[in-house]
């Protein structure tokens, strides 16, 4: 019987592959597990939110959940917008250039860039702080006469981060000085109507 | 290659602080296993791939259950709707519910067949006593775990089994009342049931868990029974448990994964036997479903509990029933293990395998009156078999047992 020796070769062979697929089949078990941990179906049918502009008075903001998140809106005022360029030197990224969150498709212009909004009297941008992640504070008048010294004397207006003391303009664009190392991120929204907007 | 890791630096280094590589090779490798194991042996490894796909399966149900009873706007529960949104919503929920559901039945099934395979080939004798008792434990739990968690979706088979088995417990004389509150937390099953019977249903698995550790513990003590029932001396009977036993249970693991993979993508409610059609339904405490039976793997002992005109009796016959598996070590006196080689014995364990089927039928259906004579029957040879067994090695001529192995 001389067929009787072992052919480790073979041997070898097969024991490869068949550990081989069996860690295979057990990895992929894994994929449904992973899945089934991120969001399910209903969470993504309520992923966007739609907003009608024309709840807000001019100075008005207001903050509303956008899948999950808070999300600013404001109606800004003739003399808000204009009092956005005096202020650049003071800023960390005045065009919104610094990150690709801070950015959208939309925004091309140099005016688009100042605004940061599609109509520029509608700013909407993510309200958390990109610091730490905080709602800051709508402090939208200028100098300390509201405000105290929560702000610095030649204040824009804009928001003041209560948690460490970051500031943004009326655009949402973090001062310099600030911890914050971003302006407010954008979200991606459109207008459906005049006056109607999807989020998200 | 096994060899080879053991033999690593990292091995070593770990083996000098826990003793790993040498337990690795006590306990695995170098396990000293009867040569003559047949596919009757696979059924334990199989258990415990079982339990962890039903704890692995279980976590992730847990991250999208809500064991609430409240009523949402839709008229169902919060818990129903929880186990839909998980059939509907979840990314591979159905996938997930349905592995579990079906893991469900397979672990009994996988643990009927290892009790079976140990009843038929006496392994249950001395030395292995406190093994099977152990085990016993482990059946016991294992229905607990399985009857809280049938609450969970909160459908009408849910309610009213809760309801039922709830009621037995309050059968009970002196204490019935204040087990049954205390299950229940309330006066009927509700809100405070489901709650508990989640937590419950959590806890049992990792009990399970570290008792399956003491069955293996007191396995590896007094060693693998085997077919022929006789002792088998290190060297000459044995060999190492790596590979022949590793690939073995590989093997069965394959075929058994074939078949689990089938139902869980195929035949998921496998016609009502593994998910009740009426659980479909969401509970209605005003309201029981026209036909109710347990899920087929209680339906024997459901039966027993059937037979008795007594309610009480009933009640005391079910628990007997479940109690006397573990006296079986000592009812059963003779020297021989196998039934290869009891001639009286193969036909005795046969027909309780038959009369435990038969129970299981009887449970499922619904009551009619032949029926019923025939559960009867079937639970008075369930308890004839154990009262019997003492005196079985006083009359049964034994075969001769061979030298070795």
């Amino acid at each position: 019987m001389a067929e009787d020796k072992v052919d480790s070769r073979r041997r070898n062979f097969l024991w490869g592959i068949a550990s081989g697929l069996g860690a295979a089949g057990a990895a992929s078990v894994a994929v449904p597990f992973v899945r089934s941990m991120l969001p399910a179906a209903d969470t993504m049918a309520v992923s966007t939110t739609e907003f009608d502009l024309k709840t807000l008075v001019p100075g008005q903001l207001v903050v509303i959940a956008w899948q999950g998140k808070p999300v600013f809106v404001v109606h800004r005022t003739e003399a808000m917008l204009k009092r956005l360029p005096e202020y650049e030197y003071k800023l960390k990224d005045p065009e919104s250039l610094a990150d690709p969150r801070v950015q959208a498709d939309w925004m091309k212009t140099p005016e688009q860039r100042l605004t940061r909004a599609i109509k520029p009297e509608y700013l909407v941008l993510i309200a958390n702080c990109t610091h730490l992640g905080c709602i800051p504070l709508f402090k939208p008048s200028p100098g300390q006469a509201e405000w105290g010294s929560s702000v610095p004397e030649d204040w824009p207006g804009g928001w003041h981060c209560p948690c460490h003391g970051s500031l943004y303009d009326l655009a949402g664009r973090v001062i310099e000085g600030s911890p914050a190392p971003f302006n407010l991120y954008t979200v991606p929204y459109k207008y459906l109507s005049d006056t109607k907007i999807l989020i998200g | 290659m096994i060899e080879k890791m053991l033999n690593s630096r990292l091995a070593q280094w770990l083996d000098e602080r826990s003793n790993i590589v040498q337990m690795t090779r006590a306990h695995v490798t170098d396990y000293p296993t009867p040569k003559n194991l047949n596919y009757m042996w696979s059924f334990g490894s199989l258990a415990m791939l079982v339990l962890v796909i039903q704890i692995l399966s279980g976590i992730f149900l847990a991250m999208f259950y809500k064991p609430s009873a409240v009523m949402t706007m839709g008229g169902y529960s919060v818990a129903f709707d929880s186990v839909e949104r998980i059939m509907r919503d979840v990314n591979f929920g159905w996938l997930i519910r349905y592995m579990h559901a079906v893991g469900a039945s397979a672990f009994f099934i996988v643990v009927y067949m290892h009790i079976g395979r140990g009843l038929y080939y006496g392994s249950y004798k001395g030395p292995r006593e406190l093994l099977w008792m152990i085990g016993v434990v482990i059946l016991l739990i294992m229905q607990g775990a399985a009857f809280f968690g049938y609450l969970l979706p909160w459908g009408q088979m849910s309610f009213w089994g809760a309801t039922v088995i709830t009621n037995l417990f309050g059968a009970l004389p002196v204490i019935g009342s204040f087990l049954q509150e205390l299950l229940r937390g309330g006066f009927s099953v509700g809100d405070p049931t489901l709650n508990r019977f989640f937590a419950l249903h959590y806890l049992f698995p990792l009990l399970l868990a570290a008792i399956v550790g003491g069955h293996v513990h007191a396995l590896h003590v007094v060693h693998s029974n085997n077919p022929t029932g006789i002792d088998v001396h290190e060297g000459k009977g044995t060999i190492p448990f790596h590979p022949y036993y590793t690939v073995k249970d590989a093997f069965g693991v394959g075929v058994f994964l074939i078949a689990y993979c089938y139902v869980v993508f195929f035949h998921p409610q496998m016609g009502g036997y593994f998910i009740e059609v009426d659980n479909y339904a969401p509970a209605n405490n005003l309201q029981t479903p026209a036909h109710i039976a347990p899920v087929w793997y209680l339906t024997p002992w459901y039966t027993i509990l059937r037979s008795f005109e007594n309610k009480l009796l009933g009640v005391i016959a079910m628990g007997a029933s479940l109690g006397i598996l573990f006296l079986l070590p000592f009812l059963d006196r003779s020297k021989v293990r196998s039934a290869r080689y009891r001639p009286v014995y193969r036909q005795m364990v046969v027909m309780f395998f038959l009369a435990v089927v038969v129970l299981g039928y009887c449970g499922h259906s619904a009551t009619s009156p032949t029926l019923k004579v025939i559960g009867q029957l079937a639970t008075a040879y369930y308890f004839a078999f154990f009262l019997f067994l003492p005196f079985v090695h006083k009359f049964e001529k034994t075969k001769p047992l061979p030298e070795g192995i």
